[in-house]
């Protein structure tokens, strides 16, 4: 197998941007991707509509911020009130939740219907199989990046619709929102990477995903019964951060970065080994 | 002449069922390659250790001197793997371009290089489609013509005539006749009589075994197959073998006879033969010099 050897790094990195690119344009350029993107505007079109215009405009009104604000800090999300705008904090609850359950489903073919296709061979004849890992895995964060970004501004006008008026608070709590949660994808999406390469299809790579974390957690629970140090392990399970992130606010959230990019550093060198090994 | 491919105790298995046993074979640039064998023979096998698909389990196997799948070997050796098919949500044009980006090209140099060889498979008017719409005949040129992408030295053909009808099947060995002299090529099939015409040199593969690796013409020993109209057997084995330098003839097949003969002793036999046929008015039907390369797998085969 062709590997990145110090020599070649600047045409790895060249291939791994061209295959990059390559997902950005199944996106934007393939009927495919538009029917993806036309599903993705539906969806945040009802969200946006629905639970964040109604919440919003409810969580404008001082006694139900006063209640919210108790009910959010018994369970420990004290500071989820203090973001600056009402659509951003619905915004920022739905996504956290949603967003990783998403990713599982779209990142799930990274490689694994090109593998069963015989395309991976086609390409594995002129770059290394790193290159087309990490290039689908980018272009895969790419995206998101890219509808994350869509869906905060899209969240942004309906605010600005309500009250005329944009904060430069607002924008500051949207950026950072949208940072977060690119990290906060990262290890789902390496996941999904790992998951597509061990399966032949999209649809075996999410069930593996979904039946192995939920096997996991499981024996780690049963397991937890008996010894119950083991249940530290289900502190580094991808997303372990998300409730930790609703408890903080601002800047002060990128605090649990670093469980989520270790997590994707281990998750990718897991699936870099698995597709090494792999026949096509 | 320079080694292309090398191989050395070259085992692979898939289970307990070993597909490769030890192969040992060098081949030379130039001539296209015969890789023949029945189906399940370890043809696409060893086509996929010599692309980097697989690995194999025991053994050495070097192109240009280095590891199939290395990065130097990134537009010197290209493939065109048996049932790989193009991503169905893009066009030809689309995808042949990006595979020439990712050999080094730039993207003008690519779509050039796209629309070449498209022109090469005779499908140029194609560029725009996807391969979802194409038949089998049109992917399989479709697939050959990125496997032509570049300059490759060395391109790997598994089984390209499989599953084309006779006009599809000839015009792709037409392209490759054509290509002979800008690469060494690698083909591999059961059919020995589309690969005959094109091949210098030959392996024939056997339950995972080489049975042998020879040139399809050498030797000192000459050859000529000769294929009659309706003839009586015994007096034309009778007559042929008369004739000066003529050291044997069979009559493998109904009308068809093999006749071996010392070159130094007859030189001219060929015409010495198409004046007794003339004499003894029989028709033929062929007179090829040269054994088939049925005759000559066979004949080692047997022994």
């Amino acid at each position: 197998m062709m590997s990145a050897t110090a020599s070649s790094f600047p045409k790895f990195c060249r291939n791994t941007w061209l295959i990059t690119r390559f997902e950005l344009f199944r996106l934007f350029g393939s009927p495919r991707g538009w029917f993806a993107l036309a599903a993705f505007a539906v969806i945040w079109f009802l969200i946006l509509r629905y639970p964040i215009f109604e919440a919003s405009s409810a969580l404008q009104q001082a006694d139900t911020q006063a209640m919210l604000s108790r009910v959010f800090g018994m369970i420990g999300m004290y500071k989820l009130m203090a973001w600056p705008l009402p659509e951003l904090i619905v915004y920022w609850l739905i996504s956290l939740v949603l967003l990783p359950l998403a990713v599982v489903i779209t990142s799930a073919d990274q490689t694994s219907s090109d593998r069963s296709r015989g395309t991976l061979r086609f390409l594995t004849l002129r770059t290394s199989r790193d290159t087309i890992f990490f290039g689908r895995f980018l272009g895969q964060w790419l995206v998101q990046g890219l509808l994350i970004v869509i869906s905060l501004v899209a969240t942004l006008g309906l605010a600005v619709w309500r009250q005329h008026s944009l904060s430069l608070p607002a924008l500051e709590a949207a950026l950072i929102m949208a940072l977060n949660l690119v990290i906060v994808l990262a290890p789902f999406t390496a996941l999904m990477a790992l998951c597509s390469v061990l399966v032949r299809s999209s649809k075996l790579a999410v069930c593996l995903a979904i039946v192995g974390g939920g096997v996991l957690v499981g024996l780690i629970s049963w397991a937890g019964w008996y010894f119950p140090d083991v249940l530290r392990l289900l502190q580094y399970m991808p997303g372990a951060q998300v409730p930790a992130l609703l408890s903080n606010q601002g800047w002060s959230t990128f605090k649990e970065v670093t469980l989520p990019l270790a997590q994707t550093v281990v998750l990718l060198a897991l699936g870099r080994i698995a597709l090494q090994g792999k026949s096509l | 002449m320079s080694t292309i491919i090398q191989a050395q105790q070259l085992s692979k298995s898939f289970g307990r069922h070993q597909v490769l046993h030890s192969l040992n074979f060098s081949l030379e640039a130039g001539e296209p390659i015969a890789l023949i064998g029945p189906n399940g023979a370890g043809k696409t096998t060893l086509f996929s250790i010599l692309c980097g698909f697989l690995k194999q389990d025991h053994g050495n196997i070097e192109i240009f001197g280095q590891k199939p799948g290395s990065e130097g070997l990134s537009g010197r050796v290209s493939a065109l793997p048996q049932d790989a098919m193009l991503d169905p949500n893009f066009s030809i044009g689309t995808q042949l371009t990006f595979y020439g980006q990712l050999q080094g090209m730039n993207k003008a140099t690519a779509i050039a290089e796209t629309r070449r060889v498209l022109a090469l498979v005779d499908l140029a008017d194609y560029i725009s489609q996807k391969a979802t719409v194409l038949s089998h005949g049109m992917r399989k040129r479709v697939a050959i013509a990125q496997a032509l992408l570049g300059q490759p030295e060395l391109v790997l053909l598994d089984e390209p005539t499989a599953g084309l009808d006779p006009v599809n099947a000839l015009q792709v060995r037409q392209i490759i006749a054509n290509l002979t002299s800008e690469a060494t090529f690698m083909i591999s099939s059961h059919n020995i009589f589309e690969l005959e015409r094109l091949c210098g040199t030959v392996l024939y593969l056997e339950h995972g075994k080489l049975v042998q690796q020879r040139s399809v013409q050498q030797g000192a020993v000459g050859y000529l197959s000769l294929q009659l109209e309706n003839a009586d057997a015994a007096l034309v084995l009778n007559v042929l073998r008369q004739l000066p330098g003529v050291s044997s003839v069979e009559n493998a097949q109904k009308n068809e006879f093999a006749i071996h003969y010392d070159r130094e002793l007859a030189p001219d036999l060929d015409i010495t033969l198409i004046g007794v046929l003339r004499a003894q008015g029989w028709q033929y039907r062929s007179l090829t010099q040269g054994r088939t390369l049925e005759q000559q797998l066979f004949a080692v085969a047997n022994g």
